[in-house]
């Protein structure tokens, strides 16, 4: 299986419970969005809950569960915004 | 096309930032006047140290973090958003302040300038600070004598946001 290497950047409570800022991660190369939550919630117990309601970008744009990752992606994952 | 159908003049400024500098209201609205400018509606929020409304607390600080170079990005979309709703505008500024902030402080800025105050220019700062209160990846931590914690948005962008 040909594989995808990602960079994943947590913000705000989702980076607390991942304890950290970014993690590299090789996945498979037509993983979906939908896919990687189902993933981070088993290999990241903490993250679990946090998957429910997490918004995900791809290279900076938002992205929906049915979206195939593409290659090199950078991936954001973070609660609904709370600037101003 | 585009470039034959161009309501808006190429020196038209467009100012966004994330920041950890104090915001600058007067070097800010300096740079999005024009000579044809007659009127600038200027939105900036605080840090508020006591909250009356809801569940009346206290607040000692927020702690601010942004996805920089997304947030950039969006708050770019938000001034070009505010463009097409209402082309008359001249000037726009977008400025969030990120760290730790304390009561009085002002976080955030938007400004947008026109000719005059009747063209719309209250309702385009106003759809500018709502709308990056929707689409601009920026969170803040409310510390008070009770404890912290994250306070959270409650929009979900739809594709094309």
């Amino acid at each position: 299986m040909n594989m995808n290497h990602v960079k994943l950047l947590f913000f705000a409570t989702i980076r607390e419970r991942a304890g950290t800022k970014a993690l590299e991660m090789d996945v498979p190369d037509d993983l979906t969005i939908h896919e990687l939550k189902e993933k981070l919630s088993a290999d990241h117990p903490n993250l679990k809950e946090s998957m429910k309601s997490v918004l995900i970008t791809i290279n900076r744009e938002y992205a929906f569960d049915e979206a195939v990752i593409p290659q090199n992606a950078e991936i954001g994952m973070f609660p609904p915004v709370s600037g101003g | 096309m585009e470039g034959n159908f161009n309501l808006q003049p190429d020196n038209f400024p467009t100012i966004f930032s994330i920041t950890e500098d104090e915001i600058d209201l007067n070097e800010l609205l300096a740079k999005i006047t024009l000579t044809s400018t007659g009127a600038a509606a200027i939105f900036t929020g605080m840090v508020r140290g006591e909250t009356v409304r809801g569940e009346a607390h206290q607040t000692d600080y927020l702690e601010y973090e942004a996805y920089i170079p997304m947030a950039e990005a969006k708050m770019k979309q938000v001034a070009d958003e505010i463009r097409a709703a209402w082309p008359v505008i001249e000037g726009i500024a977008i400025v969030q302040r990120i760290g730790k902030l304390f009561p009085k402080t002002p976080t955030v800025l938007i400004a947008c300038t026109a000719a005059h105050r009747d063209t719309g220019v209250f309702e385009a700062a106003r759809f500018g600070i709502d709308r990056l209160k929707e689409i601009v990846p920026i969170w803040k931590k409310e510390v008070s004598p009770d404890g912290q914690f994250w306070v959270e948005g409650d929009y979900f962008p739809k594709p094309g946001e």
